[in-house]
Parts: C-alpha cells; sequence; structure tokens
C-alpha cells in the first residue's frame, strides 16, 4: 500500500476519522473543565494554607488540606480516577466525562495548590508589610498586592501543569470513555496498523501543546513590562 | 518644628516582645508628642527595629500597651487597619510594590481604602511627586529607580494617606552614600513642616541636627534619652559612651 493508500484505509474508510474527532473533542472537553475546576480549588488551598502560614489561623481547614495534598500527590492519577469512577460515583447514573472533569481537577487542583502557594512565598515579606502598613486588609494586599506579583511568577509552572493535565487525561479510555488516545486506539484495532492512528494522536496532542506553550509566552512576556 | 507637649500621638506602656525564647523588648514606656522627632540609636539587636515596628504592630506586642490617639491599639478588638491609615512607615528596603507603577504605588491605598476617587488620588500623587522631586517618574516602575528615588517615592506613598505620625525604619542604611543625602533632605523637609516622626538611624549627624529627642535602645529598654545636645554633650550611660565612642 503506497502512503496515500494506508492513509484512506486508516482515516477515510468507514469515516473512521470520526473516532479521532470525538476523541479530541473529550480530551479538549475533560482538560478545560478539569482546568477551571482545577485551578479554582487549588487556589482556595493555597490561600488557606498561606493564611496559615502568615497568621496562624485556620488550623484545622490548614491540616485537611495537607491531608487532601498528600493523599493526591502520593497517589497515581489512574488509580485515583479509577477510584472515582468505581467507588464514589458507583451507584450512581452519572455523565463519565463529568466523572474524568472531576477526577483530573480534584487531582491537579493538588499540584496547582502547591505552585500557587510557592508563588506567594516567593513575594517578599516586605511587599505584604509594606500594604499593611498602609491600613490595607490582608484580603486586600493578598489580592492588589501580592497575588498579582505571585501568579506572574508561577505562570510557566502553571502552563506546565496545564500540559501535564492535558497529557494525563489519556488515561480515560480505563473508564470507557473514549478520549483521543482511545479514538486513535479504536482505529487501530480495527485496521490492524499502529503507525497511522498513533502517530496522528501523538501529532495532535503536540500540536495543542505548542499552542498551550505558545499562548502562556505570550502571556508572560505582557506581564513581565514591570521588569525593564 | 515645634512639640506641642499637649497633645499625645503615642503612648508607650511597659512594652515587651519576646520571639520563642529571645526577650527582645524588655519593657519600654515612653510619649512620643506631636511635632516630635524621636530619633532612635542603638547597637544592632539592640531591639531598636522591633520597638518601631511594634508602634503599627507590625509586630504583635507580647506585653504591655500602646495607645494611640488614646486608643489602645493592642486591644484584639480594635480595627488595626484603620489606625495603620494614619501612622506611616517607611522600610529600609523600601518595598515599593514592584508591579505597580511609581503613581499606582502611591494612590493604591487612598483609591482602595475609598479615601480618595482616583481623580483626587492622582492629583495628590502628583503634588507629592513634585515635593519629593520626582515629578518625571509618575509612570516609572521602581525596578527603574535608584535606592534614593525609591526611597522618596516610599515617602510619598506614605504621605499619601496623610498620616499623623511616620515612622522611619532605617530609612538610609540600604543606600548608595551619595543618595544618603536627599533622603535625609526630604526628611529633614518633613520636620520642618511639623510631620510627627519616629526615627531608627545610624545617622547621628541628622539625629544632631534634626531630633528633638535622641533616645539610646540596648537590651530591650531604653537605656538613655534627651534632647540631642545632651544627648550627645553628656552622655551619662556607660554603654552609651561606649556605643557613641565607636559610631562618633
Amino acid at each position: 500500500m503506497t502512503f496515500m493508500e494506508k492513509f484512506q484505509f486508516n482515516f477515510l474508510e468507514n469515516s473512521r476519522w470520526q473516532f479521532m474527532v470525538t476523541g479530541l473533542k473529550n480530551t479538549l472537553l475533560i482538560s478545560v473543565f478539569a482546568v477551571i475546576l482545577g485551578v479554582a480549588l487549588g487556589f482556595l488551598i493555597a490561600i488557606v494554607r498561606s493564611f496559615h502560614d502568615k497568621t496562624g489561623k485556620l488550623k484545622i481547614l490548614n491540616f485537611l488540606c495537607r491531608v487532601y495534598l498528600t493523599v493526591i500527590r502520593g497517589t497515581p492519577a489512574m488509580v485515583q480516577l479509577l477510584i472515582v469512577y468505581y467507588v464514589i460515583f458507583a451507584s450512581v447514573n452519572i455523565d463519565k466525562l463529568l466523572v474524568a472533569v472531576i477526577a483530573f481537577g480534584l487531582n491537579s487542583a493538588a499540584y496547582v495548590a502547591e505552585i500557587i502557594r510557592s508563588g506567594i512565598m516567593s513575594i517578599d515579606e516586605g511587599q505584604t508589610e509594606a500594604g499593611r502598613s498602609l491600613g490595607l486588609s490582608f484580603t486586600q494586599t493578598m489580592r492588589l498586592i501580592i497575588l498579582p506579583q505571585a501568579l506572574k511568577n508561577v505562570l510557566p509552572a502553571l502552563g506546565n501543569e496545564f500540559i501535564v493535565l492535558l497529557k494525563e487525561t489519556s488515561i480515560s479510555g480505563y473508564i470507557g470513555l473514549m478520549d483521543l488516545t482511545r479514538g486513535g486506539d479504536i482505529i487501530r484495532s480495527q485496521t490492524y496498523e499502529a503507525l497511522f492512528p498513533l502517530l496522528a494522536v501523538a501529532t495532535i496532542y503536540l500540536l495543542i501543546v505548542c499552542f498551550l506553550s505558545y499562548l502562556v509566552d505570550r502571556l508572560e512576556r505582557r506581564l513581565r513590562v514591570s521588569e525593564r | 518644628m515645634s512639640v506641642d507637649r499637649s497633645k499625645v500621638l503615642l503612648e508607650v506602656q511597659g512594652l515587651e516582645k519576646s520571639f520563642k525564647n529571645n526577650h527582645v523588648l524588655r519593657g519600654i514606656t515612653t510619649d512620643i508628642y506631636q511635632g516630635e522627632v524621636v530619633v532612635i540609636v542603638g547597637p544592632s539587636g539592640s531591639g531598636k527595629s522591633t520597638f518601631l515596628r511594634s508602634l503599627n504592630l507590625l509586630e504583635q506586642p507580647t506585653g504591655g500597651r500602646i495607645l494611640f490617639e488614646g486608643t489602645d491599639i493592642t486591644d484584639k478588638k480594635v480595627d488595626i487597619n484603620r489606625h495603620r491609615q494614619k501612622i506611616g512607615m517607611v522600610f529600609q528596603q523600601f518595598n515599593l510594590f514592584s508591579n505597580k507603577t511609581v503613581k499606582q504605588n502611591i494612590t493604591l491605598a487612598p483609591i482602595n481604602l475609598k479615601l480618595m476617587t482616583k481623580a483626587e488620588a492622582e492629583k495628590r500623587a502628583y503634588e507629592l511627586l513634585e515635593r519629593v522631586g520626582l515629578p518625571d517618574k509618575a509612570d516609572s516602575y521602581p525596578a527603574q529607580l535608584s535606592g534614593g528615588q525609591k526611597q522618596r517615592i516610599a515617602i510619598a506613598r506614605s504621605l499619601a494617606m496623610n498620616p499623623d505620625i511616620m515612622l522611619f525604619d532605617e530609612p538610609t542604611s540600604a543606600l548608595d552614600p551619595e543618595m544618603v543625602g536627599e533622603v535625609l533632605e526630604l526628611m529633614k523637609e518633613l520636620a520642618r513642616n511639623g510631620m510627627t516622626m519616629v526615627v531608627v538611624t545610624h545617622e547621628m549627624g541628622f539625629a544632631r541636627e534634626v531630633g528633638t529627642r535622641v533616645m539610646f535602645i540596648d537590651e530591650g529598654v531604653i537605656q538613655e534619652e534627651n534632647t540631642p545636645q545632651e544627648f550627645f554633650r553628656n552622655p551619662q550611660n556607660q554603654r552609651l559612651r561606649d556605643f557613641l565612642s565607636k559610631v562618633l
């Protein structure tokens, strides 16, 4: 078979390309909503932990956050996905996409929390003191002064976490979800050709990651104005 | 530049501060009156910076009381943020907000605390920049300024809150020698205009020239305080004599 024939056989025959399209759509859906959940929850955890570090308050909440981080970071994402699907939502009829979003979002939150907390810690204590000495509250100082600088500092790390998350969703197939990886794999199982479908899958991931990196890069450059 | 003995701004009563086993302040009692320029000197590790930082509760005292304009600000029920608005502070490391322009540094607190509208705050910022001699720096970022310029902006930022008293924590110690003068000059101008100031510094010339009272702190207590003339000419405390013989 020539290259074109192989291409035709793997992707065009029986409209097999649709597996990839559905898969890609699901991968993107899971990633986007998991990132949103991860950032929101991670942000909250980072605030609780930083508030505790700086003031010694919120002891119980801080303890719960630490337990959460330990458990999530100490177990494989795949096991977490399986637990969320087969244990937590075992008796509930729930969309698998939602299960994946929850599992990957909860997972990512732990990493996002530590990234944002490291950003907050990287800001000199003097910035906080200057804010507080002007009469700003802890919350105002955080919101107006510390967080904008902290987020700027951790943008590369956050971008990296989003990339990791996107690729991590490739295990969604284990709960019977058709993501991009599973889509390619279905084609492989039908055509008994590994090279084309898997190469196509890899290329699509690569392109998305490149696009993400480009966005993060641009944002970074825009935020760097004050360091001239 | 006159001290108004009828108006006491800060009353410090038996102030103590410990960090774990380290007893830094061991009972400091003093009153600071309107219009005073109190210069605090002492060897490093003596507790003078801790004392200054306690005055606006950046350090939480572990004992004693501080009354600011009659209110006990060490009382947990007091809204410290409201009182801090009236206590300006200038730091050794300037602590300008590095992601904000000079103008934003000056206007951030007045606007967000709803003390001024944006337009009012900016008008005031330009007046203050004029006063500290940096009218063309409004749109610069801190990273583009020299140390002396940063400290003058930090002073302008403090002044934007119209404080009743200003605390200076070694304001010239992080500066290159050629920039010390411009900051001290500005501080002298503030003093001449009647600002009540508490200054921790190693600049004995400033203490002598501008201070209305010089205070020597060592081992967490006020060892001696006096008018600059008496303080430098006729020191009583042995530690102070040793200290002065080293720094003068």
